[in-house]
Formats: C-alpha cells, sequence, structure tokens
C-alpha cells in the first residue's frame, strides 16, 4: 500500500530532480532545441525535397514524430543518467540510501524527472517542427490521434529515463556510461525509425528492426501525430508496456544490488 | 526500551576480505560512545552497515528495535548519519540542501529547525551560498545539519573532526555534548583519542575488524595504564629503591605505577613524606595510552 510519507519523500526527490536540470537549462533545454532545429532544416526541409514517401505524407511531416520521440528519449535518459553519475561524484548519492526512500520512490522521481525534461525537449520539437511545417505548407500539422502521442510518449519516457537509471546505477567509469550511449542506444534510436520507414530496408534488416523496441515506440508516436505507422496498434502498445516492464524490473534489481558509494 | 543501537555478531566481508569480524556492541540511551581504531580496523565498515550503504553477511543490527535490513525505514527515521568524506552538491544552495533533506524524511515545513541548525552550527551567514563554494569546515558542518533535520534520536559521525580546525572541532564537540543532554545517543569514530576520552563515556576498540575491547573510557584507563609520578627530594643525597621506578634524573625520581597503588600507599613504600618531596607530579594515564597499549598486545597475540 502506498503511504502518505512514500508520496512526501518520492515528491521531493522529484523535485529536486526538476530544480536540477532547471539550473542547467542551457545543457538540457537549449541544446537539445538547437540539434533537433538543425536536424529540422537539414533533414526535413533541404534534404526532405528530394525524398518521397509512399503516400503522400512529406517527409517534414514524416520526421517530425520521429525527431519528437528522439528528443524525449534521449534527454530522459540523459536526466536519470547523469543525475546518478553526478550523485556518484559528489558523494550526495548516498543520501537516496540513508534517507527513508524508498527503491520505487527512487525510480519513480527519476523517471518523471527525465519523462518531464524530455517532454519539454519534446513539445519544443514538435513546436519549432510547426513553424517549419507552416512556412511551407501554410499549415500546422494536425495530430491525428492525441491520445496515442500521449501514451507513447510518456511510457517511451519512462522507459528510457529508467533506463538511464539503471546504466548510471551498472556503470564504474564513464567509459562504460558512454558505451551504452555510444554502442547502443544511439544505434538503436537512429535505426529504430526517426528518419526512414521500414519499408526502405533491405528484408534483412527489416526482419531485424522488429526486436527493436524503439521501433515500436517511435512508431507509436508517429500512429498519434500522422495516424501512419510501420507497426500496428496492439504490436506497439505491447512491446512499450513490455519494454517499460524489463527495465523497470531490471531498475529494482539495480537499486537492490548496486553501490550508493562515491566513484 | 530497546537500545538506540544493538550489533551482534555483525560480519561483513569485501570479496574475501572479511573487514569486520563477528562484532557486538550496544548504545544506550543518552550516551556517547567512541568506536576507536587504526585506519583499515572496520569502524566505517561497521557505520555503513548500520545507516544500510552496506549489507551485513552476517549478524543483526537494531535502531530502536527496528531491524536495519528487515525494518530499514523505521530504522532510517530515528538515525542520523554525517559522512567521512565530505559531499559537494553542485546545484544546490546550503539551505536548499536542508529543504531537499527534509523531504526525504516527508518533513515538508521544516524551516524553523532548518534555521536553529543553521545558527547553531555558524551557517547562516552561508546559508545562500552553493554547497562548492563553503570552505571544507563548513561542508563538514552542513554534513551536521542534514544529519539533524529530522531529529533523529541517534546520531553516527564518522570521523566528523577529520581535517578540521581547533576552533570548528570545539564547537562542534559543544554541539554534540548539548545534543546528548536532549537525549540524544551517538556514536562516534574519531582519530582523536583525547576528544574520545573527554566526550565518550565507553568506548569500543577495534584491531583488524575486531572489537579487542570494550567499556567504560575511565576503566580502560585506569585497567590499562599507568599514573606517573615524579618529584625532587629536599636531601639530593638520599637514594630510593623500587620495582616500580623508572628513571632518575638529575634527582627526579620517575615512577610508573598502577592505578591500583594510591600515592600515599607509594609514599609509604619508600618512607618518604610529603615533607621530603618538592616539585610532585602526577600525570594520569590517558586513552592514547591504553589505545596503544591494546594495539601493541593485540599485534603479538596475532603474530
Amino acid at each position: 500500500m502506498i503511504k502518505k510519507r512514500d508520496i512526501l519523500s518520492f515528491s521531493m526527490l522529484y523535485y529536486k530532480e526538476l530544480r536540477r536540470f532547471n539550473k542547467v537549462v542551457i545543457q538540457t533545454v537549449l541544446t537539445p532545441l538547437i540539434t533537433s532545429s538543425l536536424y529540422l532544416l537539414i533533414f526535413g526541409i533541404s534534404l526532405g525535397k528530394n525524398i518521397h514517401l509512399l503516400g503522400d505524407i512529406p517527409y517534414l511531416a514524416f520526421i517530425i514524430p520521429g525527431l519528437v520521440m528522439m528528443g524525449v528519449l534521449n534527454n530522459a535518459y540523459q536526466n536519470s543518467s547523469t543525475s546518478i553519475i553526478s550523485g556518484k561524484f559528489s558523494g550526495d548519492l548516498q543520501d537516496l540510501k540513508i534517507t527513508p526512500l524508498g527503491d520505487h520512490q527512487i525510480i519513480w522521481a527519476l523517471a518523471l524527472g527525465g519523462l518531464t525534461r524530455g517532454l519539454i525537449v519534446g513539445g519544443i520539437t514538435f513546436f519549432v517542427g510547426q513553424i517549419f511545417y507552416y512556412q511551407i505548407y501554410d499549415k500546422f500539422l494536425l495530430i491525428v490521434h492525441p491520445l496515442y502521442l500521449v501514451i507513447f510518449v510518456i511510457i517511451g519516457g519512462l522507459s528510457f529515463a529508467v533506463m538511464g537509471l539503471c546504466v548510471a546505477f551498472w556503470a564504474r567509469t564513464f567509459d562504460q556510461l558512454s558505451a551504452i550511449s555510444s554502442f547502443i542506444l544511439t544505434p538503436l534510436i537512429y535505426l529504430g525509425g526517426v528518419f526512414f520507414t521500414l519499408e526502405n530496408l533491405h528484408p534483412t534488416w527489416q526482419a531485424l528492426s522488429k526486436f527493436n523496441p524503439l521501433l515500436y515506440l517511435i512508431n507509436g508516436v508517429r500512429l498519434g501525430i500522422l495516424g501512419q505507422s510501420d507497426v500496428s496498434l496492439n504490436s506497439a502498445l505491447v512491446v512499450s508496456f513490455g519494454f517499460f516492464l524489463f527495465v523497470y524490473f531490471i531498475a529494482l534489481r539495480s537499486l537492490q544490488k548496486a553501490s550508493f558509494s562515491r566513484w | 526500551m530497546a537500545p538506540p543501537l544493538k550489533v551482534q555478531n555483525l560480519v561483513k566481508n569485501y570479496n574475501k576480505v572479511q573487514a569486520v569480524k563477528n562484532v557486538s556492541f550496544e548504545l544506550q540511551p543518552g550516551e556517547i560512545f567512541g568506536l576507536l581504531g587504526p585506519n583499515g580496523a572496520g569502524k566505517t565498515s561497521i557505520i555503513s552497515c548500520i545507516v544500510t550503504l552496506e549489507t551485513p553477511n552476517e549478524g543483526l543490527i537494531e535502531v530502536f528495535g527496528h531491524d536495519v535490513t528487515q525494518q530499514a525505514k523505521a530504522a532510517k527515521y530515528k538515525m542520523g548519519f554525517v559522512p567521512q568524506e565530505l559531499i559537494h552538491h553542485g546545484f544546490f544552495s546550503a539551505e536548499e540542501i536542508l529543504e531537499i533533506h527534509s523531504g526525504y524524511y516527508c518533513i515538508v515545513n521544516n524551516r524553523e529547525r532548518i534555521h536553529y541548525l543553521l545558527n547553531e552550527l555558524g551557517l547562516w551567514e552561508h546559508k545562500d551560498k552553493k554547497v562548492r563554494q563553503l570552505s571544507g569546515g563548513m561542508k563538514r558542518r552542513l554534513l551536521v545539519a542534514k544529519a539533524l533535520v529530522h531529529e533523529p534520536r541517534l546520531l553516527l559521525l564518522d570521523e566528523p573532526t577529520a581535517g578540521v580546525d581547533i576552533e570548528l572541532r570545539e564547537s562542534l564537540w559543544k554541539f554534540v555534548c548539548e545534543l546528548k543532554k536532549e537525549g540524544v545517543s551517538v556514536l562516534l569514530t574519531t582519530h582523536y583519542l583525547e576528544e574520545a576520552e573527554e566526550l565518550c563515556q565507553r568506548v569500543g576498540v577495534l584491531s583488524h575488524g575486531r572489537l579487542i575491547k570494550l567499556g567504560e573510557t575511565h576503566d580502560l584507563i585506569t585497567e590499562l595504564t599507568h599514573r606517573r609520578v615524579s618529584f625532587s627530594l629536599k636531601n639530593s643525597l638520599k637514594k630510593i629503591h623500587h620495582e616500580l621506578k623508572t628513571e632518575e634524573l638529575n634527582n627526579r625520581h620517575i615512577f610508573n605505577i598502577p592505578y591500583t597503588k594510591s600515592i600515599e600507599e607509594l609514599f609509604n613504600e619508600l618512607s618518604l613524606g610529603l615533607g621530603d618531596v618538592t616539585d610532585l607530579k602526577i600525570q594520569e594515564g590517558s586513552l592514547e595510552d591504553a589505545f596503544r597499549y591494546l594495539l601493541v598486545e593485540d599485534m603479538e597475540e596475532n603474530k
């Protein structure tokens, strides 16, 4: 049973997470804003003119959901992993262990902290995308299924924030942390259909992509905004929720086993 | 009533190294208990197990009757912990850190307590500074304030005066004594044995992970050390022989006598009266002497 005390201590950790990324707003919000604007400008507008997808969806409209979700996932992951890693450096990570915060409170506070930052960046990306879209097509991109959009953005943001927590607790050096990011996450995000549809891929890669959970998360958002997707709604929902439960379980195990000591 | 802290048959291993070997002790309500030992003796490992930073391999730890492994939350509300190493908290000010820390203990409006602690620990003027801007001594005081935001009944201090100047040490101990008066029980580890002697009613001495001695500080001193008595004789030609005499320098006779023997007895055995001597000096044994004795004894036993 959830007690009032648990909610209070969880709220304080969540509040601390918000304050933390708010204090370095250039790094946490403005940098991703510039990055996504550049992506929209280069891929969506300049190169996008020469890319023709099946159906009548312009390429700019196609990549907006992908970039929104990429912003959400990257930032959710970054937020929780840097929070834990900086705690390992400064030594204040042990506060989470010695105070009455429980494992579930820690996971949910960091997950929501990451999701919040992800939503801000995703929202800004969507806003910038709309400006570009309006300039070219003289109209705004309408959201076809807002509920699906909300569901996939939330479940994706939470999953990636929890994953950031797992990796940061697991990592014993900066090398290990950046290795996970460079060799696993970035390829999975880029191969998860941010910039292309499955139809553009060789059949072997198409088959392999089906094992990438990010494909379902990104296409879930695309389904929400455009009403079109490479995967069915049901499979996107099952994989996304399954992925969240999986990373949540790993996070619980990490917190039980991990060291909260200073690096 | 359950004791503030009960450690029973505690064992802690790091890989193949046994850092804590079957250690047992209890704290009594409102006492300051010193856990002493050289570096690597297992002091921090024991404290880490108490505050749940480490999991014991064997044994039981209870804080006011709450098992720290089974009822960790209940135990955590009752204790405060000041770690040995400084914490930097890059993003936040001193006051913000205390507010956040209060929140972890589910205390929402804790301003009064926070201001009290900031004042008591001399941090009031620095409350708006980022923690990284504080000096080492201020950071140390902030750690003490953090440990006390939730008014714990058990305070664990892991070498709180390491690298701290004399003035701050004195003010810190004064504050700890005030807490003791309020009924807070304190477990402290320190390398400054003079401080431990002055503050602690009881001490436990650790060596290589084992608790080699546990008892009242005063009893340990009287049991394990000698009084050093020295005097000069008015009649400098008089010869004195006694089994406890250790030295004679320029008509100054020096004796090491056990606490079981009174100075009166010594004088009687020497057939001397107070009128026969000048410049009588009595130097009491110290906890440091007792500590050294124990460590040497332990080393010889384990040769």
